[in-house]
């Protein structure tokens, strides 16, 4: 018996992608530095300091959360804009969002000073503190992604009556998860309206909430396609270009609104000059607004490089890149140092930030090799008739 | 018509860094020295040969009129009391940090060295308070009376009296009149104070304020707008019945075809 069961877990796990069990080596090591984190206290363990009290940890979690801001961008598309060709997208979104929710979490966990009081949030409420907001939401926002991926590990089960009830709440669940989104996509730039003193004017905005909620629709839509690209190679699966060109479509529009409100911004509080004048942090902030945001609006505005797979790739690195840095940024790079006092992470705070996000790649791609996380996307073999398909006219007008 | 608030007067120019301040906070709240909740902002040594000076002060929370910490802090550990103290409470906090991050005084401390970390800062010594003494440790021990202790109109209108009655001795400027939309704790000094290394804020209002605009105001605001946005979109947007259904059935055909290939 015991034998019989051996042989069916190998089983199991063959044809799993090689790449798993270096992924499985990775967290082992981000475990045991997450335990001697545990163990030793923040000051042994990370390089923050009391004029750096935030560090890398944070900075993974705002950069996460806005490309985990696929879900909810994706969500909308789908099922408010009726736009249902991109419903093979869905599912591989879904898992994406629930896993970055996932390791935000995680880090969050190891990144407070009292990790066991963790659910205090819950029972002390501050209606006027952003992290609270952010707490809620995300907690909240976290559980409506589980249940629109259950219908996944529900589907092959005896449970799988439950989905009738499931799929009727759809829209109502759809909704809410959009609207909590936007609350902690917003709420995350809202964190820094009280740290007035402390980041640089060019960041710094009462109206930092609509960069990052706006922000993270751009970073979502370029999650997706570059999510396409990547599940070629790992999983063989992948989207339709015709869909991709549709998504590459709104980023002109995101794009575009977001750079007009950002030098609106600087212009109406008069910091214009700020551009060139802030030396390092000058230079951070026009490769932002140049490669994050106007190269990738270009890009996506020309027709021929939203049908071609590659391209649409090179224009979603673009605006990734950009929102990696913005992140970044207003959480590191642009807070202004005190006593000359400057922050670098660790090899602590790296190899936990490392463990975490390997951790939570190995259970997507379990959760791709055990559910039907890809039932609808293509076939990457089939790839080639589907690039074929796209260069015709498309036949549905949706957007624009 | 508001209730007794109280009060710091600090004068830069009594103090002569014997640090009995420190040793009193250390013993009055059992924290050790390395955590105490006042400490010494210094100038360093300024001035020309033979005419050389070296200013101190000593510093703690400046118990904001309108604190941007009990603003931020994420589980309400962080509370103001109606006679203006800002207590902190430790079996609340988790350690997130964001106070330091919110005060513009630079003032809560993390206790970077303990296992199971928390805040540190002043609370005005509110037990002692409570328990009917009349001063905070730090200034019932200061033995120049560079800190002073009283009602929040009382120690004004002291810093006030002594520029007025010395004004060669100090520079014309109360701290904590009005940074940060005023605190409890002024500061008077003969140097200006960017050079005691004082957070230097010309902001009159405290971002207590802004934060409140965009958490209470802006984030409902936000969050009502795509909820109702998305729901009208959805119904405008809702294909008409028939084709819908076409496109449903395509779809569970589609479904059951590659449930058949598997």
């Amino acid at each position: 018996m015991a034998i019989n069961v051996k042989i069916k877990s190998i089983k199991l796990l063959q044809g799993l992608p090689r790449f798993a069990y270096l992924l499985a080596v990775l967290t082992a090591l981000g475990m045991s530095a997450s335990l001697y984190r545990l163990y030793a206290g923040l000051g042994d363990t990370t390089n923050m300091s009391t004029v750096f009290p935030w560090g890398l940890w944070i900075s993974f979690d705002l950069t996460t959360v806005a490309f985990a801001g696929a879900a909810f961008t994706l969500a909308a598309l789908v099922y408010i804009f009726h736009m249902h060709d991109l419903h093979a997208a869905v599912r591989p979104t879904v898992l994406f969002g629930l896993l970055g929710y996932g390791s935000v979490l995680v880090i969050l966990f190891f990144d407070l000073g009292r990790w066991d009081r963790f659910w205090h949030f819950l029972v002390y409420p501050n209606l006027s503190s952003a992290l609270f907001e952010v707490s809620w939401c995300i907690a909240i926002y976290t559980t409506i992604l589980i249940y629109e991926f259950s219908p996944v590990l529900l589907e092959k089960t005896k449970y799988k009556k439950l989905l009738g009830f499931i799929e009727k709440i759809t829209i109502p669940m759809v909704i809410a998860g959009i609207t909590f989104s936007s609350m902690h996509q917003s709420s995350l730039g809202s964190l820094f309206v009280i740290m007035e003193p402390r980041l640089h004017p060019l960041w710094y905005s009462i109206i930092q909430p609509e960069f990052f909620l706006l922000s993270s629709l751009a970073a979502g839509i370029s999650t997706i396609i570059i999510g396409s690209f990547v599940s070629i190679k790992l999983f063989g699966k992948t989207l339709e270009q015709k869909m991709i060109e549709k998504l590459g479509r709104l980023m002109p529009w995101i794009l575009g609104l977001y750079l007009v409100i950002k030098v609106g911004e600087l212009a109406f509080a008069g910091e214009l000059d700020l551009l060139f004048t802030s030396g390092m942090l000058s230079v951070l902030f026009l490769a932002e607004m140049i490669l994050g945001v106007i190269i990738p609006a270009v890009l996506f505005s020309i027709r021929k490089i939203r049908t071609s797979r590659v391209a649409s790739l090179v224009a979603a690195l673009f605006v990734a890149a950009g929102i990696l840095l913005n992140r970044f940024d207003a959480t590191w790079f642009a807070i202004k140092k005190l006593n000359g006092e400057s922050y670098f992470p660790s090899w602590i705070e790296i190899a936990l930030l490392v463990g975490v996000a390997s951790g939570v790649l190995l259970v997507y791609t379990l959760a791709a090799h055990f559910f039907p996380v890809f039932s609808e996307t293509l076939n990457a073999r089939s790839l080639s008739e589907a690039n074929a398909g796209a260069s015709q006219p498309a036949h549905t007008p949706a957007g624009d | 018509m508001t209730a007794h608030k109280y009060g710091f007067l600090i004068d830069a120019s009594r103090c002569i860094d014997c640090r009995a301040c420190l040793v009193a906070c250390s013993a009055e709240n059992n924290v050790s020295m390395k955590h105490t909740r006042i400490w010494i902002k210094d100038t360093g040594i300024v001035g020309e040969f033979p005419d050389l000076k070296h200013y101190t002060a000593p510093y703690h929370c400046m118990h904001c009129t309108d604190p941007a910490c009990v603003s931020a802090c994420t589980v309400g550990a962080l509370q103001q009391n109606e006679d203006g103290i800002v207590t902190y409470d430790n079996d609340r906090c988790i350690g997130c940090r964001y106070c330091m991050y919110a005060c513009p005084f630079e003032v809560p401390y993390f206790e970077w060295d303990k296992q199971f970390a928390l805040i540190t800062k002043c609370d005005f010594c509110i037990s002692r308070l409570e328990e009917g003494q009349a001063e905070p440790a730090c200034a019932a021990t200061c033995p120049t009376d560079a800190i002073q202790f009283g009602s929040r109109e009382e120690m004004l209108a002291l810093a006030r009296e002594r520029i007025k009655n010395e004004p060669g001795r100090y520079v014309d400027h109360v701290f904590g009149e009005h940074e940060n939309g005023g605190t409890s704790t002024f500061f008077i000094s003969p140097v200006p104070f960017e050079q005691l290394g004082f957070p230097t804020t010309e902001r009159t209002e405290s971002s207590a304020r802004f934060n409140r605009e965009v958490t209470e105001i802006g984030t409902p605001i936000i969050a009502s707008a795509v909820a109702l946005g998305m729901t009208g979109i959805y119904l405008a947007l809702k294909p008409k019945t028939g084709k819908h259904a076409a496109e449903k059935t395509e779809h569970t055909e589609e479904k059951t075809a590659q449930a058949q290939e598997e």
